[in-house]
């Protein structure tokens, strides 16, 4: 009989599935590119250059890491390329090239295939890899440029690129006057310098509510992340955990004390906190399962965040509260299972 | 009493919205599949129970005789389901996972189709006040009734239970895709539906009966409304749910439908709710009315490579190359043959395997229509997962531990609560066979508590025996000691073989005496 042959007897679901990881990735490279673009509008073409360095770099230390181990993989679920990405966006526009070489080689070397690939890694790749290049070398990770509407001189395409390769800057502007400090470290020398946080904002460098230009990043960073939920990439969890809490965290110390702390608006629309709840504590791989450990990893990550730009050394602290809380997440995960069906 | 309101539903966790393919097989009818000439009856009833069979190779039988029995209280009669004779009994593939061997009664079919002596009783309103619960449930056993909506479960073992059961609900929500077997049956026999609903709940005690189904559905609910308005009867409700997977689940649909959870481990009757598949009140109206047992069944023949999807009144045990035959299906772009539904079904390794009394489903799929999108890449963990969950569960927890051997973390994380819906594996991203991993860790922690018991009972007679044996061994050293402290006071022992002594010569002397 002709049905004697063997049939395909896979278990179920036999209906194919609809998304695939490739597709997880590339949705959220697709909420980036709002971002991008008024990172470009506000500082330039050196933004591009950085992007096209980390993707470059990041595929090759996945292509180099994937072949050494033997996993044939390479491209198939572009997750180095989103690091890649993410690490852009965290780093000066005009950092020297090796920054993002050293970055994503611990990011995606050391933080992802060291702990054993994909799904794997206990800290996020990006984040680590920023946290060794901002330890590492604090002076080139610090000079950033103001936006170009306040910069006295404006780089060109193939000025960005003498200065990201070669450290070469035009010669009839002075170096001093190029680079400009972010909002967050011109707060935080304003506030040692005896400044109130009012006297600090008036500066020309802010803008409604954070550093000029950052605001908008962060409004595209959230309108991105409005487009991952939409899509069921995220949950709303961990962004609304994160921004609700920087709110509520920060207010108590800004209202006690207005001239020597930051403003919770000021908090959520610069430096790196925006990205960071929506694009870099909601990556499912090193943060919490549980629906209720969502909302504790996000909630850590923002009182994490609030703590070190109020008392620590480093302007910034989002990097380093997402590690910190990326580390705590397996305990958080392991007291907040929660009840199955009928067990309440 | 669990109170349900038409106007106010509830809704649980989790679930997905899957395309219907319902009106495929639905527009083509309901038609009667000819017998086919050789039908397997596989023996096996729930749990791994196996019926003993009443015939003998070469026996002729006819169409509803009892051809086997079971060994317990707990398993169901099983009936021939043509009139033929046996040709075999033997070990066959069955329509189970894994298309697993069991004892099967093979009948060549007469072509007769004859059934065994009928007797037709007409169930009115009197007929249903004057019947007794146990002559109804005595009735239930005897039809060889099991839940037809795919678990299999002894019907009669429901009303047997001592719980005051209010509420019988009537599980008309199909949610699987494909199926539409039960809808089939509600547009084609309502009043047998009513008949049987009323029967079924005399024979619980059920004060009300609600008739849920999904909201998908046209026509039907209105159907059945005026047929009980016209008959006056208002313990019964039509209830329409939300089509969301899996909301046809016993638990999800008394969510859906009360609020209530039926607790972790636990059944519907402790909440007083007995659910039954529509199929099965059919059966049972079948066997009450007509005096057939439950030998045919309602199954839906469907996918892209049926040339002609429709529903089939089938023999059970017919097999499924011949039900796909008149289906019109192409043997070559066959690439999976399955049993039940897409995201719960078996798939078989051949056509040549029966149906049973729990096969709604038979679907023939294409390769283009089963294969994956992409690489099964690892887990990460983005937890769509846990959001389409109706169990609550955490799946990637689940998956990570059980990959890592920690199978004892997956039960604390609730692993025995999944229903195997196949949520969690359908919309994972890495396309990982999730389901598969649970089913794994089910069987081999069920398998490790079975050796822990055994264990454990050793342990336990090692120890009863090592006491016993210490009691011994106490009581003769406890003897030894009397002894020893007898024999540690030489005086006295002295005295004591002195007086013996004495005894014995005074006793010789007296005999000595006696003699001269």
């Amino acid at each position: 009989m002709s049905q004697k042959r063997r049939l395909n007897t896979e278990s179920a679901p036999h209906i194919p599935h609809t998304t695939t990881v490739a597709k997880v990735m590339l949705t959220v490279w697709l909420a980036l590119i709002p971002a991008m673009i008024a990172h470009v509008y506000f500082f330039g073409s050196g933004i591009i250059i950085q992007l096209t360095l980390s993707i470059v770099f990041a595929l090759l230390f996945e292509g180099i890491s994937l072949k050494l181990l033997n996993k044939p993989l390479f491209l198939k679920d572009y997750s180095a390329f989103v690091t890649g990405i993410l690490f852009a966006l965290c780093i000066s526009p005009i950092a020297p090239w090796w920054i993002s070489f050293i970055g994503l080689f611990f990011a995606i070397v050391v933080a992802k295939h060291l702990f054993g690939g994909l799904g794997q890694n206990i800290f996020n790749p990006a984040m680590l890899g920023f946290a060794v290049v901002l330890i590492s070398f604090p002076q080139a990770m610090s000079s950033w440029i103001p936006p170009h509407s306040i910069s006295p001189y404006a780089l060109s395409f193939s000025e960005n690129l003498q200065a990201i390769f070669f450290n070469q800057f035009p010669t009839k502007v002075d170096f001093d006057t190029l680079t400009q400090a972010t909002p967050l470290d011109l707060i935080k020398t304003g506030i040692s310098q005896g400044l109130s946080q009012s006297e600090i904002n008036s500066s020309v460098f802010f803008g409604d509510f954070g550093g000029l230009g950052w605001e908008w990043i962060a409004n595209l960073y959230f309108l991105g992340g409005i487009f991952l939920i939409y899509k069921r990439i995220i949950t709303w969890r961990v962004p609304a955990a994160v921004l609700l809490t920087t709110i509520a965290f920060s207010l108590p110390f800004n209202m006690a004390d207005a001239d020597h702390y930051i403003g919770s608006l000021q908090h959520i629309f610069s430096g790196g906190l925006m990205l960071g709840a929506f694009f870099i504590a909601t990556d499912p791989t090193t943060g919490c399962s549980s629906h209720k450990g969502q909302l504790i990893f996000g909630a850590g990550v923002a009182i994490m965040t609030v703590l070190i730009r109020e008392f620590g050394n480093f302007p910034d602290g989002v990097a380093f509260a997402v590690l910190l809380m990326n580390m705590s997440a397996p305990l958080i995960d392991r007291l907040t299972i929660p009840k199955a069906f009928g067990q309440s | 009493m669990v109170t349900i309101q038409a106007n106010h539903l509830h809704a649980f966790r989790g679930g997905l919205k899957l395309k219907h393919h319902k009106n495929e097989s639905l527009i083509n009818g309901l038609s009667r599949l000819p017998v086919a000439e050789k039908l397997w009856i596989s023996l096996r009833i729930n749990r791994g129970n196996i019926a003993t069979p009443l015939v003998k190779v070469g026996d002729k039988i006819l169409k509803g005789q009892r051809i086997a029995k079971p060994d317990t209280q707990r398993g169901s009669y099983i009936h021939a389901s043509t009139s033929g004779t046996v040709s075999a009994i033997e070990q066959r593939s069955t329509a189970s996972p894994d298309a697993d061997i069991a004892l099967t009664i093979e009948i060549t079919a007469d072509g007769q189709d004859q059934w065994i002596e009928l007797h037709e009783t007409q169930i009115t309103q009197d007929y249903i006040n004057n019947a007794s619960p146990e002559q109804l449930i005595t009735a239930i056993h005897n039809t060889g009734l099991v839940g037809l909506g795919g678990a299999g479960f002894p019907t009669h073992l429901k009303y047997q239970s001592k719980t005051q059961i209010d509420t019988l609900i009537i599980n008309g929500a199909e949610c699987e895709p494909y199926i539409s077997c039960d809808e089939q049956l509600m547009m084609d026999y309502p009043d047998d539906l009513i008949n049987g609903i009323l029967l079924m709940m005399k024979a619980s005690g059920a004060k009300q009966a609600i008739f849920a189904l999904e909201d998908q559905v046209g026509g039907i609910k209105s159907g059945i409304e005026n047929k009980l308005k016209a008959r006056n009867i208002d313990s019964i409700v039509v209830i329409k749910v939300p089509t969301i997977y899996p909301a046809g689940g016993e638990k999800q649909l008394i969510k859906v439908l009360t609020g209530c959870e039926v607790p972790s481990a636990g059944l519907p009757l402790d909440l007083g709710i007995i659910v039954q598949n529509v199929a099965t009140i059919k059966a049972f109206n079948d066997f009450m009315s007509q005096g057939k047992p439950l030998v045919e069944r309602i199954i839906t023949v469907a996918g892209d490579c049926v040339g002609k999807s429709q529903n089939f009144i089938a023999a059970i045990g017919t097999p499924i190359s011949h039900l796909l035959k008149q289906a019109q299906y192409h043997t070559e772009k066959t690439h999976r043959i399955i049993i039940g539904g897409p995201m719960m079904g078996y798939a078989m390794p051949n056509a040549e395997i029966a149906i049973d009394k729990t096969s709604n489903c038979v679907l023939a799929l294409g390769q283009e229509n089963t294969q994956h999108y992409g690489p099964t890449l690892p887990c990460i963990r983005c937890g769509e997962c846990v959001n389409v969950c109706p169990a609550h569960l955490l799946p990637q927890q689940l998956h990570w531990y059980i990959k890592g051997e920690n199978l004892e973390k997956a039960r604390e994380h609730h692993l025995f609560d999944c229903i195997e819906c196949g949520a969690c594996a359908w919309v994972c991203p890495s396309q990982i066979k999730l389901v598969d991993y649970y089913r794994y860790a089910k069987s081999e922690l069920n398998y490790l508590d079975y050796k822990r018991k055994k264990s454990d009972q050793a342990q336990i007679r090692h120890e009863q025996r090592e006491e016993r044996l210490l009691k011994l061994k106490q009581e003769r050293m406890a003897k030894r000691k009397r002894t020893r402290r007898r024999t540690a006071n030489p005086d006295k022992i002295k005295a004591d073989l002195q007086a013996t002594m004495d005894r014995i010569n005074k006793a010789k002397e007296a005999k000595n005496k006696d003699k001269t």
